[in-house]
């Protein structure tokens, strides 16, 4: 099968049948481009072809921009993420900044922190003895002796919180306090440098 | 007066960013990587619109756009990863015909896949034109190129394309 020949084995400027066909030809270029069309039956066919490229090039689709792409949308899964130190910098950055403008999605950051501050508070628990080793079994007696004296000994602070709060001490607090997530986040900061950012934004704790 | 001029970041990703999206799209021929491209420019647009003075608004938008997508090539050439084939059958299409959108997926698939195989100088002035519609002018503003240049990148970008399509290599 003949291979088409290259227009540019015999025209030095093809350019221009781009530019005609997207009407960006310089003054005075028309005159001459038209011209050569006449007489130049490669170059027509060129012309044709490179037409029927820009028009299946512009039948592409055209895309829907994911509507979590916008800046006013809620992030959603990405905010466990962010406390986790999961996020990529960039998708970190645009989330804190969404958190700084929008308090529903803050109090939901404060509810997430909560929740995997309270998992990650759970004691550890020890396996049953029988897959111990016997030296392992001997430790966990041990502990499990100052678990007991460490409980009686809440046990009785308690109470007498209880009876300091019947007779007159303080109202209940809420079981969530904001700020105390917001502390553990500014040690946390101390501690981690990739939650340096997080605390801005919970200490001041209000909208901007 | 003149700040009434400059839109808020909110209205820019309204504006541009699914053109930023399809452009991002048609270079990367990824979504995910679409996606980063356009959080990407919208970062840097909010960062620089405390600074921009009005003028050509699409002219330093897509230099933005260009400057984050190399940006985003460079960090991929670090750690090389393989891109996934798309399914344009998962995203969005304009048009829902079912006939047309089962044709024209094929063609987009075999559009797309050329698309990737062209060099990247000519492959972003094709998709400045063809998709997001700049003038020539504007392109070169953009790639910061003489407006020559781009008249001679789309038209061999184009040639290159279909002759990707007529002659499988």
């Amino acid at each position: 099968m003949a291979r088409v020949k290259h227009p540019d084995d015999h025209c030095a400027n093809q350019d221009v049948l781009s530019a005609y066909l997207d009407g960006e030809l310089r003054p005075g270029e028309l005159d001459e481009v038209v011209a050569h069309l006449t007489d130049c039956l490669d170059c027509v066919a060129e012309f044709h072809r490179i037409k029927e490229m820009r028009a299946a090039l512009r039948t592409l689709p055209d895309l829907e921009l994911p509507e979590r792409l916008l800046p006013s949308a809620h992030p959603g899964p990405e905010l466990s993420a962010l406390l986790d130190g999961e996020l990529a910098t960039i998708e970190q950055e645009i989330v804190l900044l969404h958190l700084g403008e929008c308090d529903a999605c803050r109090s939901e950051f404060h509810e997430l922190d909560a929740a995997r501050t309270a998992i990650r508070s759970l004691p550890g628990l020890e396996p049953p003895e029988f897959l111990m080793t016997r030296r392992d079994a001997a430790r966990a007696r041990h502990r499990s002796r100052w678990r007991v004296v460490t409980a009686a000994a809440a046990g009785m602070a308690a109470a007498v919180a209880i009876a300091v709060g019947v007779f007159g001490g303080p109202p209940p607090t809420s079981p969530i306090d904001v700020s105390q997530f917001s502390d553990q986040h500014n040690a946390r900061a101390s501690l981690e440098p990739g939650f340096g950012v997080i605390p801005v934004f919970l200490s001041q704790g209000e909208a901007p | 007066m003149a700040e009434e001029l400059v839109p808020t970041w909110e209205d820019v990703a309204r504006r541009y960013g699914r053109k930023i999206y399809n452009f991002a799209y048609r270079l990367t021929g990824n979504p995910d990587d679409a996606a980063d491209l356009v959080q990407d420019v919208l970062l840097r647009v909010r960062k620089g619109l405390a600074a921009y003075t009005p003028g050509s608004f699409d002219g330093w938008l897509w230099r933005i756009t260009r400057n984050a997508f190399l940006d985003g090539v460079r960090r991929r050439q670090r750690r090389p990863t393989s891109p996934l084939p798309e399914d344009e059958r998962n995203l969005a299409l304009a048009s829902p015909s079912p006939d047309e959108v089962l044709a024209s997926v094929r063609l987009s698939e075999d559009i797309q896949s050329a698309l990737l195989k062209v060099p990247l100088d000519f492959r972003e002035c094709v998709v400045l034109c063809d998709i997001v519609g700049l003038t020539y002018e504007e392109i070169a503003e953009a790639v910061e190129a003489p407006v020559g240049t781009v008249r001679s990148r789309i038209h061999r970008g184009r040639r290159m394309l279909r002759e990707l399509l007529t002659w499988p290599v």
